[in-house]
């Protein structure tokens, strides 16, 4: 059977039957692709936010359609030669064609085009439109200057029915650059709204239950979630590793399908948590089903989480250093002697009135510091003596490749280099914890 | 065994070239610029140096360097061709002895280094890599041999034989300085400065101090290569000429750009004459025509030829460059400009990507200097013409 020949509304309620709410999208890309031996337009630009199913509504028109068509990802090909080399290849290989003896091998824009036409003419598709389709194309804009605006006039270039499809979440504005090309004809694929959402989800209902069941808890979930996510796969992902947890009333016996309120009770502060970890990844999703057969998951989840892990084993100097470099970066230099100096309790009256204007050192983020002004916080800080041996500036440095502190205008390494400290200030309380040291005492805004 | 490859040659036309049937194209392929004159009028002193230059170089049995120099289309390549040529008819009246003449163009390279090759080339007609050909004719050059002949080459666009470490520039000097390579070099480039500008002092000190500048042609003068060409031929009025001319030197001197502008101003003519029989002479009015074509700003017309938010854009860049004093301003804050100048027209503003894509269109023409798209609100944009001149397009328009 032939796509072209079945009439227009017929594809669009079969491709609308796998991809529900893009009715719009289908039946104008449709109309645009007309019919397999007509002209289209030269390039389309379609874009729209992560999962709006750019990807899923073009590629399944090209199937139902059975266009000559080629599919190719920016990410994959991350150079004009392997972007080349990929959709002539392709061509040959999506078209349910014989492979060639030998690989296409194509250097430059020159050599696409030519090959391109000599492929068409191989494949006896010089009736039909050829469709391109480049995924994340965005990325063209950092490979050759020349791609972008060859690509969107290759109709004209290669002289033959083709049409290229670009696919990108960013808009077309930023794209343009240099003296201009053909502008593509733009296709926007707007977000969902929330009964857009509930109708996509249900359809991957687990067998066992009704739809009506299913679209309950579909929008409890939904009702907690869609306030911060509206991307349809990361909803499909979470609805489908709390299902089990939201049934377990039912399976125990405990509740019945109808006892909604009940398995609500039961499941809300579940999603709560799923919230604060499964959907940050503080906790992978298999660990995540593990804890909910273990009823005390909340417990387990704090200790496991990756935020969790911000305890670090460190040196006893190093974490004094650490310390020393935290105070150092979020405390005004000028601030030094008030906190580190033996008698200095004077001015103490007149900072404390200008405490109200000064702006908070902890929103602005670390400020670097000099290894001297380290140096002399540290001595102030630790207790006890402590040489200045190899040792500390040795732990100085692996605190830096460990990317607790950072070096600044790193062009001189020896003389008086500079740091940042990149530790949050919860990271920072808990190793001064463990050497039983008070640092908010010590920080110019807490004061 | 290099001679058994076939010669070059240009499929030959289907019909053959038209020849000129009336006044109008007769005079039209006198002046092309391809059409070299016998004797080149005005440049006759410079002839005669060139000439006496190499002549002496050829009795004498030595070598040397000229260096050549003027702005183009001044002259300099046909007079080099010229005494060349007079130098060969000598040779033929045996009042000279013989010699072997080669030239090499700076911009026909690829790369330098290939000038050895193609030196090579033409003095033995042997194929060589460049260092081979460099290490060959270094031989040639520099052992003494059975070899007679004086070599006189021409050099020409210099500049572009410039390398990094200059051994292109520095073996073509040196090499006429051996007392056994008897080679004349004629040294032909723009710039009147060159050697005190790209070479180093050893190379500038082999070419040593044998120097010709090529002046701007006068309007007497462009007028006198005009008339010359024009010999025998009732084609032009007299003041036509004139005007062209001196429009001519008063900007360039440029001779080229002279006949192109009487070529130019005969078809105009034969397009405006009332038939194709009864051609009018070329008055001032089709050389002036032909002038406005050649020398007016297509900027302006651009301008003024603009979409209407096209010229209201360029109307807020320059108002936002008012406000703020700069040459450079923010894509945001012309937005903000364009959306007020919009209101007071009475037009309805539009949406950041409309105007992002007239932004566009303007830097693709290069009325605006833009960044890339991808800093949107943020990108900065400059004006590519003078805000004189955008104010003077676009008044006249508005002003109506």
């Amino acid at each position: 059977m032939d796509g072209s020949e079945t009439p227009i509304a017929d594809t669009v309620s079969s491709v609308s039957e796998s991809i529900p709410c893009r009715e719009s999208q289908i039946k104008l890309l449709l109309s645009l692709f007309g019919e397999k031996r007509c002209m289209t337009v030269p390039a389309i630009f379609a874009y729209g936010h992560t999962a709006t199913g750019k990807s899923a509504v073009i590629n399944s028109i090209l199937k139902t359609c059975k266009l000559p068509h080629v599919l190719v990802n920016c990410v994959e090909c991350y150079s004009s030669r392997f972007l080349y080399e990929a959709v002539l290849n392709g061509l040959y290989t999506n078209n349910g064609r014989q492979k060639p003896e030998t690989p296409v091998k194509c250097e430059n824009m020159n050599d696409f085009v030519r090959l391109f036409r000599h492929t068409c003419m191989d494949l006896h598709l010089q009736n039909e439109t050829v469709y391109i389709v480049i995924d994340k194309a965005e990325r063209l804009r950092e490979m050759d200057a020349n791609i972008l605006p060859a690509f969107l006039g290759l109709q004209e270039l290669a002289d033959g029915n083709v049409c290229v499809i670009l696919l990108s979440e960013i808009v077309w504005e930023k794209f343009r650059c240099g003296t201009g090309f053909q502008e593509p004809f733009i296709v926007q694929f707007p977000d969902y709204n929330k009964d857009e959402l509930l109708r996509i989800l249900v359809r991957s209902a687990p067998e066992g239950y009704s739809a009506e069941f299913y679209q309950m808890y579909l929008s409890l979930v939904l009702s907690v979630f869609h306030i911060v996510c509206r991307n349809l796969s990361e909803l499909q992902h979470l609805a489908a590793i709390n299902f089990r947890k939201y049934i377990e009333p039912i399976k125990n016996g405990e509740a019945t399908e109808s006892d909604s309120r009940k398995l609500w009770k039961n499941f809300e502060p579940h999603l709560k948590k799923a919230l604060q970890t499964v959907y940050l990844r503080e906790v992978s999703s298999t660990q995540w089903e593990r804890m909910l057969e273990e009823s005390d998951a909340g417990k387990m989840m704090t200790q496991q989480g990756l935020s969790s892990r911000t305890h670090v084993e460190l040196p006893y100097y190093s974490k004094y250093l650490l310390i020393a470099a935290y105070l150092a970066s979020y405390n005004p230099a000028k601030s030094d002697k008030k906190f580190f100096s033996k008698h200095s309790d004077k001015h103490k009256k007149s900072k404390v009135i200008k405490k109200q204007e000064r702006t908070n050192n902890h929103m602005l983020g670390p400020k670097p510091f000099p290894l001297d002004r380290l140096m002399a916080v540290f001595y102030a800080i630790v207790e006890g003596k402590v040489a200045p041996t190899a040792n500390i500036f040795m732990q100085i440095t692996s605190l830096v490749s460990v990317h607790l502190l950072s070096q600044v205008a790193g062009d001189d390494q020896i003389d008086v280099p500079k740091y940042k400290c990149l530790v949050s200030l919860d990271f920072i309380k808990s190793v001064a914890r463990t050497v039983n040291f008070d640092v908010v005492r010590y920080l110019y805004d807490f004061v | 065994k290099s001679s058994t490859c076939v010669t070059p040659k240009i499929p030959d036309r289907c019909e053959p070239l038209s020849s000129p049937s009336n006044v109008l194209e007769e005079a039209r392929t006198r002046l092309h610029v391809s059409a070299v004159p016998d004797s080149l009028p005005c440049r006759e002193t410079e002839f005669e140096d060139i000439f006496n230059f190499v002549e002496s170089k050829i009795l004498d049995g030595t070598g040397g360097c000229m260096y050549i120099s003027g702005v183009p289309g001044t002259g300099k390549t046909a007079t080099v061709h010229e005494v060349v040529r007079a130098l060969h008819r000598a040779t033929e009246q045996e009042e000279l002895p013989g010699f072997k003449y080669i030239e090499i163009n700076g911009m026909k390279l690829t790369e330098p280094r290939q000038a050895y090759v193609q030196m090579l080339q033409q003095l033995s007609n042997q194929k060589a890599t460049p260092d081979h050909a460099a290490d060959l004719l270094n031989k040639k050059f520099t052992t003494p041999g059975p070899r007679k002949e004086t070599i006189v080459m021409l050099a020409d666009e210099l500049d572009l034989l410039w390398t990094r470490k200059q051994d292109v520039m520095y073996n073509i000097f040196d090499w006429p300085s051996h007392r056994h390579a008897r080679l004349v070099v004629l040294a032909v480039a723009n710039t009147m400065d060159l050697p005190e500008r790209i070479m180093m002092k050893r190379v500038s000190s082999r070419l040593g101090l044998t120097r010709m500048t090529f002046q701007p042609y006068t309007f007497k003068q462009l007028q006198e290569i005009v008339i010359s060409r024009m010999k025998g031929l009732k084609a032009f009025e007299e003041d036509a000429i004139q005007l062209a001319a001196r429009k001519v030197a008063a900007v360039s001197g440029d001779a080229r750009r002279a006949l192109d502008i009487c070529r130019r101003a005969t078809e105009i003519a034969e397009n405006l004459s009332p038939s194709k029989t009864k051609l009018s002479l070329v008055g001032m009015s089709h050389v002036n025509a032909a002038l406005q074509e050649m020398f007016s700003s297509p900027k302006v017309v651009a301008m003024r030829t603009a979409s209407d938010q096209e010229k209201i854009f360029l109307r807020a860049v320059v108002a936002e460059f008012q406000r703020c004093g700069l040459e450079e301003a923010e894509f945001a804050k012309i937005y903000i400009q364009h959306t007020a100048l919009c209101r007071i027209d009475g037009l309805k503003p539009p949406s950041t990507t409309e105007m992002a894509r007239v932004c566009a269109r303007l830097g693709s023409v290069r009325l605006l200097l833009v960044e890339h798209g991808r800093n949107d609100l943020q990108m900065r944009v400059r004006l590519n013409v003078s805000q004189d001149d955008v104010l003077y397009a676009l008044k006249e328009k508005s002003g109506v």
